[in-house]
């Protein structure tokens, strides 16, 4: 299986590891998340379904309501919680839900590093959120 | 590396008690999750405090336990009782989860009812004020050019962004309490003048008379942002707008993207023209809105075809007293048809105002509710189980959130302009 590591700077502490679910377009918050299952319901998203839990989720930004981060915050409180974040280049949406959720986070990589284009959903992703250093083990056929 | 002040330090070190430092921690993690180097003083905020839907993941009747684990977002079983918010941040609340004395005309319980007035009461004891508002800016809370502020309503950063020229980011309902509590956030990003140059040269070439035509051109310029912390400004032949088209331009731009602030050339605060717009930069790109996107914008929040409707709703984001007269005069001396409730939003000091012109009475007259301080949207629960078939309403954000979850109630999801909303309300259908 093919490995691939990365470095961005540390935005929260921790380590993780999980499945990828890469959203090259984000996740809407409001009517994006489901509070009650974890799962992903914003309408036409190409991850529909898809359930949060114990996830690395791999985001470009925040996106729609500046509640963002209180949706993914009261999915973990209901036991939803992704495993961390990697978040391209961050912004102030996705700030704040690494603070309030308090798992780990990578983030501002450098802009030769295509995120999405290296990470696929399903591909398993450890990350370092003190060092910034991320290791992809890929899981699909390319 | 953060570095802070010796102030900053001692309310981290619990010199100021354990509320403060509380908020104050989570600010240095979220301004090390940014990459911050420093703080800054906060001097006005909007918190999203009352009972709200999100909350009830947390089974407790205790506001300090749910306000330690949802808002301070304590992992432990340590609880931070309320104490006195920032002196140096003027704070008044958001939108909230119930008009703020009515509950069965929306279709929302007692129960919830009172736990809101239970929390808004403690809350006020904490040195916030109730205002209940997505837009403040209509009751006198206006940041000045290069102010600090934070605000948990996405358009009401838009629009003190780039109207006013005052500084804030998006920072949700957890860091927008974390600053009105200790009186700082992160100085990044928005906050730093030097970064908020626009990005984006948006050329409009659709149409942008009406406050629906900016509703749809909010929505549609947001699905074309898609590079994130994007900061545009618009171009083009457009009709100026005036504060009811902006309110809804702005609300319906940050539901579909993360904008945070949207210049205007000849409108807005920093872009009289559109090189001080760019302040110097060369433009990341260009986006022409053309008619086509507005029209795909529009298909998307509003269904095919005609249907009857159950619920309209009216001012997302909270209608102005200019809305309101001009609502008034389309309900003089008609009737809402049977079976329809017709909700008009907006916030305690419009209301008073149109309770003073009349227009309230009018309103409420024609059998429609004259609504304060909320909308159904946060509401919630079971504000659109009034909702049987069909939904109609005037703003694009409504129309977006709530297709999902109507939908698959195999309820059809409406949007148009405000006459044609009254008038699908008096008939009880909406004609396509």
């Amino acid at each position: 299986m093919k490995q691939i590591r990365l470095k961005g700077r540390p935005a929260f502490p921790g380590k993780a590891t999980g499945e990828a679910i890469v959203c090259p377009h984000s996740i809407q918050g409001w009517a994006g998340v489901s509070e009650q299952t974890g799962c992903i319901i914003e309408k036409g998203h190409p991850e529909i379904g898809k359930c949060i839990k114990g996830k690395i989720l791999v985001i470009p930004y925040g996106k729609g309501s500046t509640g963002w981060s209180g949706h993914f915050h009261s999915a973990a409180v209901a036991g939803f919680s992704p495993a961390g974040w990697l978040f391209s280049h961050i912004d102030s949406r996705c700030g704040v839900a690494a603070a309030a959720l308090e798992i780990p986070a990578v983030a501002d990589f450098p802009d030769d590093v295509d995120l999405f284009s290296l990470i696929k959903t399903g591909d398993l992703v450890e990350i370092d959120g003190s060092t910034g250093e991320v290791t992809i083990t890929s899981r699909c056929e390319s | 590396m953060l570095k802070l002040t010796k102030e900053e330090k001692r309310m981290l070190d619990g010199k100021n008690g354990i509320f403060k430092q509380k908020a104050m921690q989570k600010i240095v993690e979220y301004a090390n999750a940014l990459g911050a180097e420093a703080l800054c003083t906060v001097t006005k905020a909007t918190v999203y405090m009352g009972n709200h839907p999100y909350l009830d993941v947390i089974e407790s009747d205790d506001y300090n336990e749910i306000f330690s684990k949802m808002v301070l977002c304590e992992k432990g079983e340590q609880i931070y009782p309320l104490e006195q918010f920032s002196d140096e941040c003027f704070t008044q609340t958001c939108v909230g989860p119930c008009d703020h004395f009515r509950y069965q005309e929306i279709n929302i319980s007692k129960e919830v009812f009172e736990k809101n007035r239970k929390f808004l009461d403690l809350i006020h004891d904490a040195g916030v004020s109730i205002a209940g508002s997505c837009t403040p800016y209509l009751s006198g809370w206006i940041p000045l050019r290069g102010e600090h502020f934070v605000s948990t309503e996405s358009s009401n950063i838009l629009f003190g962004n780039s109207v006013y020229g005052a500084c804030a980011n998006a920072d949700g309902l957890e860091a927008s309490a974390w600053s009105a509590i200790c009186g700082r956030t992160p100085l990044w990003g928005n906050h730093i003048l030097s970064n908020r140059y626009a990005t984006h040269i948006v050329e409009i070439q659709c149409k942008s008379e009406t406050a629906k035509d900016w509703d749809i051109i909010g929505h549609a310029l947001g699905r074309l942002l898609t590079e994130g912390n994007e900061r545009p400004v618009l171009t083009g032949n457009f009709c100026r707008p005036d504060i009811n088209r902006l309110k809804k331009f702005f609300s319906s731009l940050a539901t579909t993207s993360g904008c945070e602030l949207c210049h205007i050339v000849g409108c807005t605060a920093e872009a009289p023209t559109l090189e001080a717009a760019l302040a110097g930069h060369e433009p990341k790109g260009k986006i022409v809105l053309t008619q086509e996107e507005y029209d795909r914008s529009l298909a998307s929040i509003c269904d095919e075809g005609s249907g009857d409707v159950q619920m309209v709703v009216l001012g997302c984001p909270h209608y102005t007293l200019e809305e309101i007269r001009d609502a008034a005069r389309l309900l003089e001396g008609k009737q809402v048809a049977e079976g329809v409730s017709l909700q008009i939003w907006t916030d305690l000091t419009m209301q008073y105002l149109a309770q003073v012109n009349g227009y309230a009475q009018t309103i409420e007259a024609s059998g429609a509710h004259l609504l304060n301080s909320a909308c159904p949207l946060v509401c919630g629960r079971t504000a659109y189980d009034l909702v049987k078939t069909g939904f109609l309403t005037d703003g694009a954000k409504q129309a977006h959130y709530v297709h999902t979850d109507l939908n698959e109630k195999n309820c059809k999801v409406f949007y148009g302009d405000m006459k044609s909303c009254i008038e699908a309300s008096i008939k009880g259908r909406w004609e396509a």
